[in-house]
């Protein structure tokens, strides 16, 4: 499967792609990576591509994308690029988020939101989150299935 | 054996600690400045002793590092591309004299570029000093090779290259990490002074010695090459060539097309020294390497030389998939338009805009700005640099149109504009030139106390090393009072008044005493924890009706948190990025921006 992740710096891309590749490992399935964050905190894109359970290294060729998982709406024509599946939240997801869990908490509120949404994995995948962040993971899950 | 999800650098620290590395220094740089950090943690949770910490430059590094491995003790340093340029002094000499503990060069290459001045390639300076160089494919060779590298340094005696890159230390991979690592008791050979191996044909070799150790370097490197074999994939008439991280995409594209029987693929692991290949048996040889053709000329085979290979950028997947095209293996494909992305500015509430505006002010858009690396290069998008070369180059940039105007006879300001790490790092020694042949031109130092654009390391004005030693704090303008510097003023920029005055003195002092000035810009980066939680907070408010649509806050100032409304012709402020800073407030001519304090400024 080949994913990438966009959005800017501060927005969890990096969060995000994280715990899909820790879900990942703990499936036993191989993870490749890369991370373009350069000046991240000035405003600048930060862009994760990622293979998992194949190749040799993380890089995805442009519309090869098996799906995007869009953070910052503005950078949609980039995503684009990388293939048609984009995944993004709606409004209605991130107000959702804030009013449900703490701010620290948004991020595992919301990837409760994608693993429910796109079912590319499973609750169960992640486990490995720690109380806090899993209470509020399993909200984001209650969310979409309500 | 635990599988953890790595990075290239933190594969690459795991490598070299296990390998019984119990040294470690370098200079911040992206993609290198992870290695550093990831080292102390692994230490630090295993209770390892071991030195590993910044140092003021490549350079410094480099020799700290060498002298270490003389005395014994395995060692590395670390640094990126460019950084090896200002080691390459101590660099291209330890080759002839070589070392004693294993001692390891990690230097990361940024193809693209991504985040450097040059796409250069770190091999060709190892080919050039006559130092064997592993160039790493993956995430995972990272780990492997970091060993393989302290393991052939230590046989030969020789230092050895890491050659990384952008893509590899910041790739991620899950990687099995043995929990063995080497126990090696940190004996240097010398256990008493007495006992130090003087050695001195060797370590104080005058240019008589210098030849034998030449000698001697030649036939370490002819032992190696002969060891040095590639090793091959797939089975097809025409043979790819690659090494480093552009041999996995080939990889990848082979499997991908179908191309195994058209193909043979060779792995370079080593690609300098690089020994014979027979490849009479092939109908066409063609190296597909980054970023310059160091195989290539080896092996004298296509590539580049035949316009094949493009002879600058990325070698990307994609930009492989066009090679491979030109090579006839596969059909070309739709060319799809990448957008650009919107360019990086300073933070908002950055202390380098307000200061850096101030300066624009008083000496306007007709003076010289000579910059220098750091976040501060990015007052480029504002007119507040003129000139980027590498580190340190704004002081003697400065110096050199100073004096290219003074013997054409012309008057002309020029101010140079330094940050707090890179006048450490190469800044001191042009001003000590500076003073001593009294140029007039003032030298702006930003001092955020950190060096941000890397990722916030220390620099040497902190009392607390990264690794949380105690350490002696050096401040800046300790260092300029000993040149006798006659004028010399320190000053938070976000007290604009004032800064305007300073300049206005300094630019007075330097017309009519015709010597240079340095006016030292003190305010924290508001990216560290320190700096945000002590910065000055404002109620930021617009007044609509005063905006006139000018944009001078958008063109001349910058901040992100500053957009142009096109309907209402007005600028409007972002409150999920404004920090509050007020500095706007200066810069508005029609003060449509208005600032009540909200919280006193913490102490």
């Amino acid at each position: 499967m080949k994913l990438v992740v966009l959005g800017k710096g501060g927005q969890g891309v990096i969060f995000f792609s994280r715990m899909i590749a820790q879900a990942a490992i703990k499936k036993g399935l191989s993870v490749c990576s890369t991370e373009i964050k350069g000046m991240a905190k000035k405003g600048g894109t930060v862009e994760i591509q990622m293979k998992i359970g194949e190749g040799l290294c993380g890089l995805v060729k442009r519309g090869n994308a098996d799906m995007v998982i869009l953070l910052s709406n503005d950078l949609i024509d980039y995503a684009m690029t990388f293939g048609d599946r984009i995944f993004s939240f709606t409004e209605e997801d991130i107000k959702a988020a804030l009013s449900s869990v703490s701010m620290r908490q948004v991020n595992t509120f919301l990837l409760g939101v994608f693993v429910k949404k796109t079912s590319l994995f499973k609750c169960e995948d992640f486990s490995f989150l720690d109380e806090d962040n899993k209470k509020s993971f399993i909200k984001g899950c209650e969310y979409v299935q309500s | 054996m635990p599988r953890l999800y790595l990075s290239g650098n933190e594969a690459i620290a795991y490598g070299l600690i296990q390998a019984g590395v119990r040294l470690i220094t370098g200079y911040p740089g992206t993609p290198s400045s992870e290695i550093i950090p990831a080292a102390q943690k692994i230490v630090k949770e295993r209770e390892i002793t071991s030195f590993i910490d910044w140092a003021i430059n490549e350079k410094v590094a480099y020799e700290i590092a060498h002298s270490v491995s003389l005395a014994g003790i395995k060692s590395a340093v670390t640094m990126k591309q460019v950084g090896l340029n200002v080691a390459m002094d101590p660099f291209m000499n330890s080759a002839y004299i070589g070392t004693e503990g294993g001692m390891v060069v990690v230097s990361v290459d940024d193809p693209g570029p991504h985040s450097s001045q040059t796409e250069q390639d770190s091999r060709f300076f190892a080919m050039a000093a006559k130092i064997p160089v592993f160039d790493i494919s993956n995430v995972r060779e990272a780990y492997e090779f970091a060993r393989k590298a302290i393991s052939l340094s230590q046989e030969y005696k020789i230092p050895v290259m890491l050659r990384s890159s952008t893509r590899v230390s910041h790739g991620r991979a899950d990687v099995e990490i043995d929990e063995q690592f080497s126990i090696e008791t940190l004996h240097p050979h010398f256990k008493t002074l007495k006992d130090w191996d003087k050695k001195l044909f060797r370590y104080a070799s005058t240019p008589k010695g210098r030849l034998s150790l030449h000698k001697e370097l030649n036939e370490k490197i002819e032992k190696i090459r002969l060891t040095n074999r590639p090793s091959f994939f797939f089975s097809g008439d025409m043979l790819i060539l690659s090494s480093g991280a552009v041999f996995s995409y080939i990889y990848e594209l082979i499997e991908e097309h179908g191309l195994e029987n058209r193909v043979t693929l060779a792995k370079i692991d080593m690609p300098y020294p690089l020994g014979n290949l027979e490849v009479s048996s092939f109908k066409r040889v063609i190296t597909i390497e980054e970023t310059y053709p160091v195989i290539e000329l080896q092996l004298n085979t296509e590539g580049r030389r035949n316009g094949i290979v493009p002879s600058e950028g990325e070698l990307t997947p994609d930009v492989c998939e066009k090679i491979f095209v030109k090579l006839n293996l596969i059909e070309p494909k739709k060319t799809i338009h990448v957008p650009p992305l919107k360019r990086p500015s300073l933070c908002p509430g950055c202390g380098h805009r307000i200061g850096l505006f101030a300066v624009k002010k008083v000496f306007g858009k007709k003076a010289i700005y000579a910059g220098d690396i750091g976040c501060y290069t990015l007052a480029l998008n504002f007119g507040v640099t003129d000139t980027i070369l590498c580190m340190g180059a704004s002081i003697s940039f400065g110096f050199g149109f100073k004096k290219a105007y003074q013997l054409a006879g012309k008057d002309q300001d020029v101010v140079s504009i330094i940050g707090d790490s890179t006048f450490f790092h190469t800044g001191i020694q042009p001003l000590l030139d500076a003073v001593h042949y009294k140029i007039p031109f003032l030298t702006v130092i930003l001092d955020n106390k950190t060096v941000a654009m890397t990722g916030n390391q220390k620099t040497l004005s902190d009392n607390v090393s990264s690794s949380g030693e105690s350490v002696t704090p050096i401040e800046i303008e300790s260092v300029i009072k000993g040149l006798g510097l006659e004028f010399l003023k320190v000053l938070d920029p976000y007290d604009y008044t004032e800064s305007v005055r300073v300049l206005k003195k300094a630019r007075t002092f330097i017309r009519e005493k015709s010597l240079p000035a340095v006016v030292i810009f003190r305010h924290l980066c508001v990216n560290t924890k320190e700096g945000i939680s002590s910065n000055p907070k404002y109620s930021v408010l617009l007044k609509k009706a005063l905006c006139k649509g000018c944009k001078l806050c958008i063109l001349e100032f910058e901040c992100p948190a500053i957009h142009f409304n096109e309907k209402e012709n007005s600028v409007e402020i972002d409150y999920t990025l404004c920090i509050g800073c007020g500095c706007c407030v200066h810069v508005c001519p029609t003060k449509a921006f208005t600032m009540d304090k909200i919280e006193e400024k913490k102490e």
